[in-house]
């Protein structure tokens, strides 16, 4: 009998002795100091400014809807000054120029990128270098855009977003996100400027920018939210009209994202934003953080 | 794998003889012990669905004995039924899940050498230990007495899920002191399977001791588990296949820091034990009672991602170059077109040379997940990215008291209660953060929908409102937290009475209750209302009654006719309508009903052996829940399906040819149809969106009425998938001075991909009006942008059909993609060594697939997402040409050699 026993016993020991083993699902956290989705060598140096790439394809982003191919290494850089943080802007990032050491929130142009959610590779004050060739560059309602045609889903061709994968072989990062994120500076827009009121204004070279301006919602209530989802509209966002003074400007909002959840106070608020133009000047918020109610 | 192995090696261990059926005629085999699971059968507990019912079926049907491990390589399911339609017992006490259904294979995975010892029934034969369902039942005898005593070693090698296996048993045998003791120790493993990615890990141990206390009385206690680690295969769209160039391109796992990490990782451990009381009340009496509990542990891990963040997957159809335009498209798809839009075949070309250039472009990106995490850190960010782990245990309490009684030669019944009550527990928690260091308890998706809320102020989406928003850290529970409890006790009987040798007749009854409840540990904020605490009790009473007459009009000729009908409750899986988060349970929720029928000849003409069997079943009322994310919706989805009617039908049958004793032909296989009968009604419920939100889902407007309609699931015709409805073998056995040979040709058809339930939902279809009529018969304008004939468009795209009154007047189902028919050739051999002193050694090898053919389809599923946008627009990506598909092995093999001393 003992003999059975310690041979089953044996059999016992030994089976735990395996299971005391430990499991393969065990991995090492990776070093992504250095992670990139983009080029890791240079796509060569700047061969202009965005304000001179603009003026280059002035034609071009004249129009309401075009776009065309780009042929040959032009290369440009600018600063990400806005992004897809709060979720308010899709798969677009805007770069402002580089003038020495001042990001101009003037001059800057839109670089779409088809993958939610760039932020973490394209952070706030990143300067972006692109190369251009093989790329689409074009206009959508006077607003210049980088990127290659898609069909949306209301069956129209536009230019949308370049694929993420190309990322890899057209742009470069310089530096890090803090060697400018502090000297992103929107412009300040006041009642009556002439960026808003002058019709000459609404051109390419003027859009997009980063700005602030101080007002108040008209619908503001302190309960109304910026976008519900029953307001949507085919582009699944919602306007709301701000009035900076006498001047009104649109508020365009998505939908279901942080930042449409924001509640429209009835005080005087200060908005910074990516201002472009529809049929009127309208505003972009990027995140929460770009409204801060200034009068209580 | 070898039936002759098994054979030699088992023999010794039928001490359960006095038990055995009683011999009608030389049809009947007297041995059990030559069905068997395969050893790919036990260890493959593989991730698309359990596919072995009825591998240990009855040895006196040659069809039903073979085909469980024939057609095994093509997950064949005996007439396409479900599994749970299948019961497995141990030493008498039944081990079905009550939650699932299904006995889990992988409870007794490695342990091949302790429960080899099996008795199988059809779905109409008598036994002694349990009404058999429609699919049959087995019982496997696992006392220690039933081990031959002695000790056995068996090493194998293969290329499957595994690459190396070891096992050990030991059985002392019945001792002169009345004691019995067996054990088993096994390990199978492979840092990398056949799949590449996946790996597997499991240890197995099986211990039984019994003591026969007199002649009448024995105690037998055994205590079983398989503690088991294995990394998954997914499946993918043959697009993904093609890039990767191989039908086994496994997207679930990516490259960390150099080396494979899979992102489905399963955990199993379903630690057992049964104590068993025989009481031997004289020849022709006994009672068995089996008492057992079972504590089951299985999780599986998951990637997850809020909201923001671009999907992980790398078959994500976005990543894939079809994505770009419509390829099946000929208007597009044609050189005029493509020259004059080039940017189209730019992005596509892009796209495919992405996915060529590197293998790890086409894997998980681990390393971009940790770099997301670690910026979301830097910037006071959650956590963008985590794997989850998805647990689903069990506590089982189990007892089964069986009597039986053979009254004389021509009477005998049997009498059985089984009870069974099981604790489902399901919940997740936090397996990795990928690096991240802040995560809270909200559902991301809803936040979007609701906003995210406040410890004060929670919205909807508040995982648990009792405690919102809690931080979670590795190991936290979060998401859903909720148990599901079942009892079950049934009381059965049955009776054979036997007329005389030509006639005799079986029938057999039982009756069950059944309750269900859930218990949610979590007070969701999408049903603050419902979630939290007990749902109350469903109850259903149900039972069975089963004939099986048998006749033998002339000598060696059995003609059986077996009739049945059930009456059971609900899987408690199906129950709920979206478990996960609130108490609900389904609208229409009855007893199912099954009507079963078969008709067999058995025969014997000289050399020649067979049967064939016709049958007829119909499920009705049956319940079925699909739980998937929603890609098109990007929340997770439960489906669930009610009043579901199926018939399942056809012919099956084996022929035997005995040349002489050393050489055998044999041909059998199916011909059968599976399918849906009518068009269920359903719900939806999206598990981040509220009450009404989800009601606004479930609306089927009639076009011309405007009245809301019961949304259904318009799947009339549709066969069931994943099996295939022919399958066909044609072999060879040759058996000479112990060497034993077995070579067959498998032919396999009529396997249909997985239904998405979705994409058939009524108000997804389109719905047709009629433009007039002409004599009296609705006038239909049905077209669209391509040359098909509105027929076609109805039978490809499916639709319901409106008279001028809004009358449902013919709904169609889209059609439902049939895999390519192939074939298969296997084959094995064995040798048996008997060495001096009682010892012996076995070898063998099976060959699986030797002409290495890897285009045979085994499953797969559609995709749930139809292909246009919420504004009527088609998609450029078409997610009905794309379903998702599991691919048979290659060539595989499998060497076992043991060693008995």
């Amino acid at each position: 009998m003992k003999r059975y026993i310690q041979t089953l016993g044996a059999a016992v020991m030994m089976l735990g002795s395996m299971m005391c083993s430990s499991c393969m699902d065990d991995n090492e956290t990776p070093d992504v100091t250095d992670y990139i989705v983009t080029s890791k060598y240079s796509v060569g140096g700047p061969t202009m400014t965005i304000s001179e790439f603009k003026d280059a394809y002035s034609s071009l982003f004249s129009q309401t809807n075009a776009f065309n191919l780009v042929e040959e290494d032009i290369i440009i850089e600018g600063v990400v000054v806005a992004n897809d943080e709060g979720g308010n802007l899709y798969q677009t990032l805007v770069l402002a120029q580089l003038d020495g050491t001042k990001v101009d929130p003037t001059k800057c142009i839109v670089l779409a990128v088809k993958s939610t959610y760039l932020t973490p590779y394209f952070q706030m004050g990143q300067l972006v270098r692109i190369n251009l060739r093989d790329l689409y560059i074009g206009c959508y309602s006077k607003l210049p855009k980088i990127g290659q045609p898609y069909t949306t889903s209301s069956n129209n061709l536009r230019l949308g977003p370049m694929l993420f994968e190309l990322c890899k072989e057209h742009i470069y990062l310089v530096g890090a996100p803090k060697d400018y994120a502090a000297r992103i500076n929107p412009l300040v827009l006041n009642e009556g400027d002439d960026l808003l009121t002058k019709t000459a204004n609404q051109n390419y070279q003027n859009a997009p920018m980063l700005v602030t301006v101080e007002g108040t919602f008209v619908d503001g209530d302190n309960e109304s939210i910026l976008a519900p989802d029953e307001l949507k509209d085919a582009g699944m966002g919602v306007d709301r009209n701000f009035k900076i003074g006498s001047t009104t400007i649109t508020v365009r909002t998505s939908t279901q994202n942080e930042v449409s959840f924001l509640k429209m106070p009835k005080q005087k608020v200060r908005l910074t934003g990516v201002l472009s133009y529809y049929s009127g000047w309208q505003l972009q918020l990027r995140s929460v953080n770009d409204m801060v109610i200034i009068d209580e | 794998m070898s039936k002759s192995v098994t054979l030699v090696a088992l023999l010794l261990g039928m001490h359960q003889a006095v038990w055995a059926q009683v011999a009608v005629d030389s049809l009947v085999q007297q041995d059990n012990s030559d069905f068997t699971f395969t050893e790919s059968q036990l260890d493959d507990d593989n991730d698309a669905a359990q596919t072995v019912s009825s591998v240990t079926a009855s040895a006196s049907d040659p069809y039903q004995s073979e085909v469980g491990y024939r057609f095994s390589a093509m997950r064949f399911r005996t007439r396409a039924y479900d599994n749970m339609y299948n019961h497995v017992y141990m030493n008498g006490l039944m081990l079905n899940d009550l939650e699932l259904g299904r006995f889990s294979y992988s409870m007794i995975g490695g342990m091949n050498d302790a429960t080899r010892n099996q008795e199988g029934v059809v779905g109409f034969e008598y036994n002694n230990f349990g009404l058999a369902p429609v699919g049959g039942a087995s019982n496997i005898n696992t006392r220690a007495s039933a081990f031959a005593a002695g000790k056995k070693v068996t090493l194998s090698l293969c290329n499957r899920n595994y690459v190396g296996r070891g096992m050990f048993t030991y059985a002392t045998g019945l001792m002169d002191n009345g004691w019995a003791f067996a054990g088993t120790v096994g390990y199978r493993g492979a840092s990398e399977g056949v799949i590449e990615g996946t790996y597997y890990n499991s240890f197995a141990y099986f211990l039984a001791a019994e003591k026969q206390l007199n002649d009448q009385h024995s105690i037998s206690l055994v205590t079983f588990g398989s503690p088991t680690e294995r990394s998954q295969q997914g499946a993918s769209t043959e697009e993904a296949y093609w890039l990767a160039n191989s039908h086994y391109y496994n997207p679930y796992w990516g490259y960390q820091n150099g080396e494979k990490r899979n992102s489905r990782v399963v955990h199993d451990f379903e630690p057992t034990t049964i104590a068993t009381w025989d009481w031997k009340v004289d020849e022709n009496m006994k009672l068995v009672t089996s008492a057992g509990v079972k504590y089951s542990r299985y999780s599986s891990t998951a990637l997850g991602w809020n909201g923001d963040a671009y999907d992980p997957r790398p078959d994500y159809y976005k990543n894939l170059p079809s994505s770009i335009f419509d390829v099946y498209d000929m208007d597009k798809n044609n050189p005029q077109f493509l020259a004059e839009n080039p940017y189209f075949v730019s992005q596509w070309q892009d796209l495919y040379d992405f996915w060529k250039a590197d293998k790890a472009n086409r894997q998980i990106n681990w390393d971009r997940m940790y770099y997301v995490n670690s910026v979301q850190n830097h910037n006071g960010g959650e956590a963008l990215y985590y794997q989850e782990r998805r647990h689903n245990n069990q506590l089982v309490f189990m007892l089964n008291s069986t009597w039986n009684h053979n009254i004389d030669i021509n009477n005998k019944y049997s009498l059985g209660l089984q009870l069974n009550h099981t604790k489902g527990m399901h919940y997740k928690t936090m397996a990795d953060l990928l690096g991240g260091e802040t995560y809270y308890d909200y559902d991301k998706f809803s936040a979007n929908e609701y906003g995210r809320g406040t410890i004060e102020h929670p919205t909807e989406a508040a995982n648990d409102l009792r405690n919102p928003y809690r931080r979670i850290g590795k190991g936290d529970k979060f998401g859903y937290d909720y148990n599901i409890i079942v009892n079950k006790a049934r009381l059965w009987g049955q009776y054979q009475y036997t007329y005389n040798r030509y006639i005799n007749a079986m029938l057999g009854a039982y009756g069950e209750g059944t309750t269900i409840e859930r218990d949610g540990k979590m007070q969701n904020g999408r049903a603050p209302e419902n979630s939290y605490g007990k749902s109350g009790t469903a109850k259903f009473m149900g039972g069975g009654v089963k004939a099986l007459f048998t006749l033998r009009p002339i000598a060696n000729n059995i003609v059986t006719l077996g009739v049945g009908w059930d009456s059971q409750a609900p899987l408690a899986r199906n129950a709920f309508v979206a478990p996960r988060m609130q108490n609900n349970f389904v609208e229409n929720l009855k007893l199912e009903g099954i009507f079963s029928s078969e008709l067999a000849w058995q025969f014997r003409f000289g050399s020649l052996t067979g049967k064939f069997t016709g049958f007829y079943t119909k499920f009705k009322n049956q319940v079925e829940q699909t739980a998937f994310y929603n890609d098109q919706e990007n929340r997770f989805t439960y489906l669930t399906m009610s009043r579901i009617d199926k018939a399942h039908y056809g012919i099956e049958g084996a022929l035997v040819y005995q040349v002489n004793s050393e050489l055998s032909f044999n041909l059998m296989g199916t011909v059968s149809n599976a399918k849906y009968t009518n068009n269920p009604y359903a719900q939806v419920n999206y598990e981040g969106m509220n009450s009404t939100t989800n009601a606004a889902l479930n609306e089927w407007i009639n076009p011309i009425t405007g009245e809301n309609m019961p949304l259904r699931v318009i799947m009339k015709d549709i066969k069931v998938g994943s099996t295939p409805l022919t399958a066909l073998s044609l072999g060879a056995n040759y058996n000479i001075n112990s060497w034993f040979l077995e070579l067959n040709l498998n032919y396999y058809n009529r396997v249909y991909v997985g239904y998405s339930a979705y994409r058939r939902l009524s108000n997804i279809l389109t719905n047709y009006t009629a433009t007039g009529s002409d004599e009296g018969r609705p006038i239909f304008n049905i077209e669209d942008e391509t040359e098909r004939s509105p027929q076609q468009i109805l039978n490809e795209d499916g639709g319901v059909l409106f008279d001028t009154e809004g009358k449902e007047i013919a709904t169609y189902s889209p059609h439902l993609e049939k895999y390519n028919g192939g074939f298969m050739l296997d084959a094995s051999i064995g040798h048996f060594i008997r060495l001096k002193q009682g010892r012996a050694m076995s070898i063998n090898l099976s060959l699986q697939n030797i002409t290495n053919n890897r285009n045979l389809r085994t499953g797969g599923f559609e995709q749930n997402r139809d292909d246009l946008y919420s504004t009527g627009v088609a998609r450029a990506y078409k997610f009905s040409r794309n379903a998702k598909y599991y691919y048979a092995n290659a060539f595989n093999f499998f060497l076992n050699v043991n060693y008995r001393f």
